[in-house]
C-alpha cells in the first residue's frame, strides 16, 4: 500500500540533514576502537560504509529507507540507497552517546519501556539526521514493528510507504503470495518515482549477490572447524549491513574469507564455543569483550537458513520471496536451525540476549532453552539493552556473566 | 587448613571461617555502607577475632559479592551463585534447589548432587521482591525489619500489593495504612508480593525437592511461611542463611587447598 502524508519534517534538506549528522559525530570524536585489533575486512566495511553513507546525503541520490533483511537487491536494481533505518541507528548510537535522542524520542510520545531499537531510528528521525527518503519500503519479519515505524517514516517524510506482509509458513502458497508483493512493489516504485526496474541490472545484482554469499559460506566452513577471532563478529556486521548485492560486498566478503583462512592456519588455541542468541552488542562493547577473554562467540545470525541461502538466477523474485520467509523467527525452524548449529559448530553454551521490550526474543527464548535441555548444554539467559545505557548496568550483567563462566 | 570466605553484599559484609574438617569456626555480619573495601577489612578482624586466630594463621581468602573483586587481601573471588550453592551443599547435601534472597537481588539456583550450579536465574531490573525491599516497608510502617516475620504471623488476611517496583509498592502500602488495613495484613501482603516474584524465578529454572532458602531474607520466618504455603512444599533454612555466600566462599577454599 502507497501511503502520502503530511510531512512534519520543516527542514528536509539533505545537505541539512548531513550537517546535522556530522554535528553530532563531531561531539563525541573519540576513538573507541583499537585499530591495530580489528580484522582488514572491518576496516574495508567501515569504508564501504562511509561511501554509502556520504552518497545517500547527496542532494541527487535515490534513498530508499529500508528494515532488518529487507530485500535489498531490488532497491539496487533500481539504483537507489538502501538506507536501513534500524542499522543506522544502531551503528549511531554505538559510536556515540545518543542520550538526547532517546529523551526525544519520548518527548514524542514513545515511551523508555519500546525495544530501543525502534526508538533510536524514530528520534533520528525526529532529529533530522538522516536523508530524506524517496520511498520507504518495509517488511515485517522478524518484528512487524519495522512496519510500522516504516509507516511513521512515511509519514514524517511525506514519502511513498510500501510494506511487505511476509508469512510465517513456507510452502508454495506463501511464497508465492509474497511474489505477487513484491512484483507489485516493483511497479508501484517504478510508478512513485518515475524510474524502469533494469532486469539486466538486477541479474548482475543476483549475480554479486550469490557471489558474495558464497565467501560468506565459506568464512562460516572455517568457523566449523577452528577458533577464528573476530571473524563471527565480523560476519554477523555483515549479516546487518545486508548489501548483498553490492559489487563491494563481494570484495568484503572475499577479503574475509581469506583473512579468515589465514588466520585459522596460524591459530592454536582453543577456547570454550558458545553460541549467541538474539540481539548482540558491537564487537567492541564491554559485554562482548568480557565474554571473549575465554570464549569463543559464534552469533546464531550468521548461520540462519535465510542467511546461508543463495538466489536462484532463473527465478530471483521467487528465491526472494522464500529467503524472506525464512528470515521470520518461526519457532519450528528456529529450533531446528539451532540444534543443526550446535551440532556442527561444537556449541558447548549458549547466551540468549534479551533485549528490552522486544516481544520476538521474549516468545523465542523457550524455544532455545529447549534445544538446550534437549542437547545437555548450559544456557544463560541475560537482559541488556545495547543501545539506550539508561537501560543496562555492566555491574548487574557481569555477576550473571561470572556465575555463567563458572558453570561451564 | 584454615580459610575464609567474605561475602560483600550490598547491604551487608558478611564472613566466616572454616577449618579442614569443614567445621564452622566463627562468623560476622557487618553493614557494608559506603566503603565496601573497609567493610571486608572490618568483618574479617572481626571473624579472626571471634575465632581466636591470627591473619598468618588463615592460608586462603575466598571473596564473593558485588564487592568481591574489591577486596586487596582477597586469593580469590567467586560468584555469589557458586557460593551459595556450595554453602548449603556443605551444611546440607540434600537440597537440589535454591532460593537466595539478599539485598538487592534474587536467585533461583538449581544445584547437582555435588554442589555444582546446573542452572541460574536472576531478578531484573528492580529490588522490589529483595532486602532492601523489605527495609523500605519496616520504615514505611514504622516497624523493625526484624520483626516483619513476627507480625505476619498476627495476619487475618493478605493485603494485595499488585506493584512491581519497589518504590511504588512503598506508596501502596502507605495508601494501605491510610486506610487502616491492618499492618499485619500489609506486612503479609509484602510477604506474598515477594514470594510471588521468587516463585516464578524457581518455576523457571524448575524446582527439584527439596528446597532451601538463603540470604537474609530467610531470616524471616513469614517469607518462609509465605513461600512453602505458595509451593505446597516445605522449605528448609540453615542456622545461617544471611552467612550462607560467606561460608561457600570458604567452603571453595577448603576445595582449592586441596
Amino acid at each position: 500500500m502507497i501511503v502520502m502524508a503530511k510531512s512534519n519534517i520543516k527542514n528536509d534538506i539533505r545537505l541539512e540533514q548531513y550537517k546535522n549528522m556530522l554535528n553530532v559525530i563531531n561531539r563525541h570524536n573519540h576513538i573507541q576502537e583499537e585499530v591495530s585489533n580489528t580484522l582488514k575486512a572491518t576496516r574495508m566495511r567501515s569504508i564501504i560504509n562511509s561511501y554509502r553513507l556520504v552518497e545517500a546525503y547527496k542532494a541527487d541520490s535515490k534513498v530508499a529507507y529500508v528494515g532488518e533483511q529487507f530485500p535489498t537487491e531490488i532497491v539496487y536494481a533500481f539504483n537507489m540507497q538502501a538506507w536501513n533505518i534500524e542499522s543506522m541507528a544502531i551503528l549511531f548510537a554505538q559510536s556515540v552517546n545518543i542520550e538526547d535522542f532517546f529523551q526525544l524520542s519520548e518527548e514524542n510520545f514513545l515511551s523508555r519501556d519500546i525495544c530501543s531499537f525502534l526508538r533510536a531510528p524514530f528520534a533520528t528521525m525526529h532529529a533530522n539526521c538522516y536523508p530524506r527518503p524517496n520511498i520507504v519500503l518495509s517488511n515485517d519479519q522478524p518484528c512487524d514493528c519495522l512496519a510500522k515505524l516504516g509507516y511513521i517514516a512515511s509519514q514524517l517524510y511525506n514519502s511513498p510507504y510500501f510494506s511487505l506482509n511476509t508469512p510465517n509458513e513456507i510452502n508454495g502458497e506463501s511464497i508465492n503470495y509474497l511474489v505477487a508483493q513484491i512484483n507489485k512493489m516493483i511497479l508501484k516504485i517504478e510508478k512513485e518515482l518515475s524510474c524502469s526496474f533494469d532486469e539486466n541490472n538486477f541479474k548482475k545484482i543476483v549475480e554479486y549477490s550469490n557471489e558474495a554469499k558464497e565467501y560468506y559460506c565459506k568464512t562460516t566452513e572455517i568457523l566449523k572447524k577452528s577458533y577464528v577471532p573476530r571473524v563471527s563478529r565480523e560476519l554477523l556486521e555483515i549479516f546487518g549491513l545486508n548489501a548483498f548485492g553490492l559489487k563491494e560486498t563481494v570484495s568484503l566478503c572475499k577479503v574475509l574469507y581469506e583473512e579468515a583462512l589465514e588466520i585459522s592456519q596460524k591459530q592454536n588455541t582453543k577456547k570454550k564455543r558458545v553460541l549467541w542468541m538474539g540481539q548482540a552488542p558491537e564487537g567492541f562493547h564491554e559485554i562482548i569483550k568480557y565474554l571473549e577473554r575465554e570464549l569463543d562467540i559464534i552469533f546464531s545470525a550468521i548461520l540462519w537458513d535465510g542467511t546461508l541461502m543463495s538466489l536462484d538466477i532463473e527465478n530471483p523474485i521467487h528465491s526472494i520471496a522464500k529467503r524472506a520467509i525464512l528470515f521470520h523467527w518461526h519457532s519450528d525452524r528456529m529450533k531446528e536451525n539451532t540444534a543443526m548449529v550446535c551440532d556442527e559448530f561444537g556449541i558447548e553454551a549458549i547466551i540468549i540476549a534479551n533485549v528490552w521490550g522486544c516481544r520476538n526474543m521474549l516468545g523465542i527464548r523457550s524455544v532455545i532453552k529447549e534445544v538446550a535441555e534437549e542437547k545437555n548444554l548450559k544456557y544463560l539467559t541475560i537482559n541488556l539493552d545495547v543501545m539506550d545505557r539508561n537501560n543496562y548496568a555492566f555491574n548487574q550483567v557481569k555477576n550473571r556473566l561470572d556465575a555463567f563462566l563458572e558453570i561451564i | 587448613m584454615i580459610t575464609v570466605g567474605i561475602d560483600i553484599g550490598s547491604l551487608s559484609t558478611k564472613s566466616a571461617i572454616l577449618n579442614d574438617k569443614k567445621e564452622i569456626l566463627a562468623y560476622d555480619v557487618v553493614f557494608t555502607g559506603g566503603n565496601n573495601r573497609q567493610s571486608a577489612e572490618i568483618t574479617f578482624n572481626n571473624v579472626l577475632k571471634k575465632a581466636g586466630l591470627n591473619k598468618s594463621e588463615i592460608d586462603l581468602v575466598v571473596t564473593t559479592g558485588y564487592g568481591r573483586e574489591n577486596v586487596p587481601f582477597s586469593d580469590k573471588h567467586v560468584s555469589e551463585i557458586t557460593c551459595h550453592a556450595k554453602g548449603i551443599h556443605l551444611l546440607k547435601p540434600h537440597i537440589r534447589t535454591i532460593l537466595d534472597i539478599g539485598g538487592q537481588d534474587s536467585k533461583a539456583i538449581l544445584i547437582d548432587k555435588d554442589g555444582n550450579v546446573i542452572n541460574f536465574m536472576m531478578n531484573d531490573k528492580c529490588a522490589a521482591g529483595c532486602g532492601r525491599f523489605l527495609e523500605i516497608i519496616s520504615k514505611a510502617l514504622n516497624v523493625k525489619l526484624e520483626d516483619l516475620g513476627d507480625i505476619s504471623m498476627q495476619a487475618t488476611s493478605a493485603a494485595r500489593i499488585s506493584s512491581m517496583c519497589t518504590v511504588f509498592a512503598e506508596t501502596e502500602v502507605v495508601s494501605l495504612v491510610a486506610v487502616g488495613t491492618p499492618i499485619p495484613n500489609i506486612v503479609k501482603g509484602v510477604h506474598e508480593s515477594i514470594v510471588s516474584r521468587a516463585t516464578s524465578l524457581l518455576k523457571t529454572v524448575g524446582i527439584t525437592e527439596p528446597v532451601a532458602m538463603s540470604g537474609g531474607v530467610a531470616k524471616n520466618k513469614g517469607i518462609i511461611k509465605s513461600l512453602e504455603d505458595m509451593l505446597n512444599m516445605t522449605v528448609e533454612v540453615t542456622d545461617y542463611p544471611q552467612v550462607m555466600g560467606a561460608i561457600g566462599a570458604a567452603f571453595i577454599g577448603q576445595l582449592i587447598g586441596k
